[in-house]
């Protein structure tokens, strides 16, 4: 019966081990809605948060989460807007990424905010000035796209297609998918902008503060590039990983090899572009409002040392070997610097949110620190449980990768 | 101003993404209306989702061309290019009146659809309908047939009836358009009789092309019989026995039949 | 139409004994829920937080001296209420005051990552008030929910209350002494004054004084003040002081 759930052509393993594969997420995922469930139904002094350190590990995990989801508006835009056919090997698969990552982070925020019921307020009475506005506006669009854009994964589902209606919805919705991965193009590059303008605009934290182009800072298009950067990384870092665990190829390694130069030239656009901005931050922005930017790296474990992990380890290394086609031909030395990109752009987001609230502003406060509680930490599990079980029911019975059913030319 | 940019912006991005939702359900519904057109789409899309190599054009069967993919989802009666080609260089005509291809029976006087089916014009202008000799071995004696009601309409490349087999449940595409006027089944020569909607078939294959048709089907089955049960092949150069999955009890027969029969 | 106020505040560091009755007198004005022993940043609320500054020195040389932070109230690119993203957040024009819409926040305190003097609160908890207690809420503020971020608005209750008696008596302008916080009523040495800084005769913002990271440009109106040079240097120094305690000790 469940076999017929499996599409024609593809071989998936027995109902039986999918289930003991399925037990241990389900049961970190319910572990995560109970810490989740904790923080809603007990208030957010379930945390470790507290009225100077008001961002925690929820925000800086969103914000990597959704660098690492860009992957599925930036595979989009390169397949269906500029028509980079090869990449339809893997664009279910990053719509699915896309989708967890995306959904996952609106879930968080809406525990981390201490009034989830009023999230309505800011469609009602928003500030169009605030870059959080910019971000809510565009995550819940966005959303709604992938949503639409997961649709015909779904529907084309070996059972589901049976249904008539279902079929032709997806086959006419198909036909129209550029128009959404526009879209989704449109509102990923604002989003992912304004989630770097969060910081960049904050006068009041001169460590985060960056000047910049008409009404945004600097930071706004660096994440974007980031991002776009690290999409394609985690897209390849996934692929390879569900091949691993599937133990079949599913996508021509040429393909990965692409999603790699593609992820190595935007990385090095990124390194370039962040190192700029970083010595006009250094030598510019921070003295000229009265903060010599020595004194940033001079509490304990923020040294400078973390300019270099972020900009020269994990940016222009993974960026190099990326572009090297020798190398990037060697899936051990694409896979290590797909990952250390993801590192890369988890440690700027870290930096961001992070290091920017632990470092004092008035001059005679304190550094300040904080460890996340475990129900900060099982709400993220939460996410990711989630992820690894929408992940694994669609890869199990809708088609993420088109090309498996050419294994036999591999 | 900042305000009517960004709420013209958002707007505009909702009002594209409800129309498109829009969109595509008037012309869903639209196509819902017509039985053929749901077919149409229904094989468009199985067509699509096919292995490269599987969606490759007959001409590259017959070696006119070194590699291309079937632009028309294998209904050639819309194909300029195959047209050109048949006028250019027509098919050799049937030598012998029946042929033995690895051991097997397929008539010349029939018509072949890639789905393992053939098309026979019989003398009253109806035409039969059945599995051809590689698609009744693959299945050999059926589990169960489920027939379309006399009456019902077939369209080319899509479901004429479905048959199951251990764990397969395979539908079998319709070579022509038509009328089901009567079914047979597994125990009687043809399993459909239809009165044809038109007598072109040129999307049907025939004659010399269904020697090197039917050893890229060998192959395909050999790689598909190897992948889906462990180390096991057809012996090199045999003849299909009356029912294979007989001789394969492991083998994932749904996959391999999956496979076979597009 | 009224003349703009611009209010603004006066604390003298040198006063202050960091007695803590502004915090209290601040608490039960505005219908903040009474702090348990040792509460912290995490489980306590307050709208004034009184830091302890020394001057780096050992004893016998080192002094020490008590700045009250309270909020600021930022006339110009006010941090907080530029990212608020359903304006919950006002600057009112009329009286300069920033003021805080609890029954509008979403509780994302986006405002408290934006404020550099970490003025602004989270309801983390329900606010509690012992057994009895609740007899002396204020009617004249409203309490807040968990969930929501508050702050120092200069007891706006007080300014409504000044205004009704104003116009009960067919004026339009308050006078001056109808309108005074609760802390600076409370404060037993006189350190900190409230007034108008539009009006020339009040000697708030007196050419000694000094404002927290006026470098910001965010205009706060809260000036503060010593004779000390080393309170103005560690109050006004461009780098936090013990960073520069610790590099000079690394």
């Amino acid at each position: 019966m469940a076999n017929n759930l499996i599409a024609r052509g593809l071989k998936r393993c027995s109902t039986r081990r999918f289930l003991l594969w399925i037990a241990p997420w389900a049961a970190l995922l319910a572990f995560g809605l109970y810490s989740a469930g904790l923080c809603l139904v007990e208030g957010l002094n379930q945390t470790n948060m507290d009225n100077r350190f008001a961002f925690g590990l929820w925000i800086f995990l969103d914000l990597t989460v959704i660098a690492l989801g860009a992957g599925a508006f930036f595979t989009g835009f390169l397949l269906y807007i500029l028509k980079v056919d090869e990449l339809r090997a893997v664009i279910n698969s990053a719509v699915v990424i896309g989708l967890v990552c995306y959904s996952g982070a609106v879930a968080v925020l809406m525990v981390d905010v201490g009034q989830p019921l009023r999230a309505w307020f800011t469609f009602w009475y928003p500030n169009v000035h605030s870059m959080l506005t910019e971000v809510t506006f565009c995550i819940t669009c966005y959303l709604t796209v992938l949503f639409i854009e997961y649709l015909p994964i779904v529907l084309k589902n070996r059972k589901l297609r049976e249904i008539p209606t279902f079929l032709v919805f997806e086959f006419e919705l198909h036909k129209l998918i550029y128009v959404l991965a526009g879209v989704g193009t449109f509102l990923s590059f604002f989003h992912q902008g304004s989630l770097g303008g969060l910081y960049g605009v904050l006068r009041g934290r001169p460590f985060a503060f960056r000047e910049g182009l008409a009404v945004w800072p600097s930071t706004f298009f660096l994440f974007i590039i980031s991002a776009a950067a690290v999409g394609p990384s985690f897209v390849l870092l996934t692929t390879w990983l569900v091949e691993k665990i599937s133990r079949k190829p599913l996508v021509r390694p040429a393909v990965l090899e692409l999603l790699g130069r593609i992820s190595g030239l935007l990385l090095a656009v990124y390194v370039l572009a962040k190192t700029v901005d970083t010595l006009v931050w250094i030598n510019r922005t921070s003295p000229e409002s009265g903060f010599p930017a020595a004194q940033y790296y001079s509490w304990r474990p923020f040294g400078t040392w973390i300019l270099f992990a972020e900009i020269v380890l994990f940016g222009l290394v993974p960026a190099l070997i990326m572009l090297t086609p020798r190398l990037r031909a060697h899936t051990g030395w694409l896979v290590s610097a797909a990952a250390m990109a993801c590192c890369g752009v988890a440690l700027n987001r870290f930096v961001q949110t992070i290091q920017t609230l632990a470092l004092p502003t008035l001059s005679f406060d304190k550094f300040l620190s904080y460890y996340p509680s475990w129900q900060e930490v099982g709400t993220f599990l939460a996410v990711v449980a989630y992820g690894a079980l929408v992940y694994s029911f669609s890869f199990r019975y809708f088609q993420l990768f088109p090309e498996e059913r050419e294994r036999y030319q591999i | 101003m900042t305000h009517y940019i960004f709420f013209g912006a958002f707007y505009t991005v909702i009002a594209v993404v409800a129309a498109t939702l829009i969109a595509a359900v008037l012309r869903s519904r639209r196509a819902l209306v017509s039985a053929c057109q749901v077919d149409r789409i229904r094989w468009n899309s199985e067509f699509h989702d096919l292995p490269q190599r599987d969606r490759v054009c007959r001409h590259v069967l017959t070696g006119e061309f070194k590699s291309r993919e079937c632009p028309h989802a294998f209904d050639c009666r819309e194909c300029e290019t195959h047209a050109r080609l048949i006028e250019k260089h027509p098919l050799a005509p049937a030598g012998e009146p029946e042929e033995d291809l690895f051991g097997m029976q397929f008539p010349l006087d029939r018509f072949y659809h890639r789905g393992h089916t053939w098309a026979h014009l019989e003398p009253d202008g109806t035409m039969s309908v059945g599995l051809d000799d590689l698609g009744r071995r693959l299945l050999g004696v059926p589990d169960a047939v489920e027939l379309p009601q006399p009456g019902t309409r077939v369209h080319a490349n899509s479901p004429a009836f479905r048959v199951r087999k251990r764990d397969a449940d395979v539908r079998v595409l319709s070579p022509v358009d038509g009328e089901v006027l009567e079914t047979g089944g597994p125990g009687r020569p043809w399993y459909l009789r239809v009165r044809p909607e038109s007598l072109d078939l040129t999307h049907l294959l025939r004659g010399s092309e269904i020697r090197p048709w039917l050893m890229r089907e060998m192959e395909r089955l050999q790689l598909a019989l190897s992948l889906e049960s462990a180390g096991a092949t057809l012996a090199d150069g045999g003849v299909p026995v009356a029912d294979i999955a007989a001789s394969y009890p492991d083998a994932d027969w749904d996959a391999v039949c999956g496979e076979m029969f597009l | 139409m009224n003349a703009q106020k611009k209010y603004g505040m006066s604390i003298d560091v040198d006063r202050c004994t960091g007695c803590g009755s502004c915090m209290v007198a601040c608490a039960v004005e505005n219908n903040i829920p009474p702090a348990h022993a040792g509460a912290n940043d995490r489980n306590g609320l307050t709208w004034i937080r009184v830091y302890k500054v020394d001057n780096g020195e050992d004893y016998p040389g080192k002094r020490s001296a008590f700045i009250p932070v309270l909020c600021q109230q930022c006339g110009e690119h006010t941090p907080c209420a530029s990212v608020c993203p359903q304006q919950a957040v006002d600057v009112d024009p009329r009286t300069g005051i920033v003021g805080q819409m609890p029954e509008r926040c979403l509780g994302c305190r986006y405002c408290m990552a934006a404020c550099p003097y970490h003025a602004r609160y989270f309801n983390w908890w329900d606010p509690r008030w012992p057994a009895g207690m609740e007899k002396t809420l204020n009617p004249d503020v409203a309490p807040r929910m968990r969930g929501v971020v508050e702050k120092c608005n200069f007891c706006h209750g007080r300014w409504h209350a000044a205004k009704q008696k104003a116009a009960a008596a067919g004026k339009s302008e308050i006078e001056p002494g109808d309108y005074v916080p609760a802390c600076v009523e409370a404060c037993p040495t006189g350190a900190i004054r409230f007034g108008d800084l539009n009006d020339p005769s009040n000697d708030l913002r007196h050419p000694d004084s000094f404002r927290l990271l006026k470098k910001l440009g965010t205009d706060p109106k809260i000036y503060y003040r010593s004779k000390r040079d080393w309170v103005r240097n560690v109050a006004q120094a461009s780098r936090p002081v013990s960073s520069q305690k610790e590099a000079s000790h690394g």
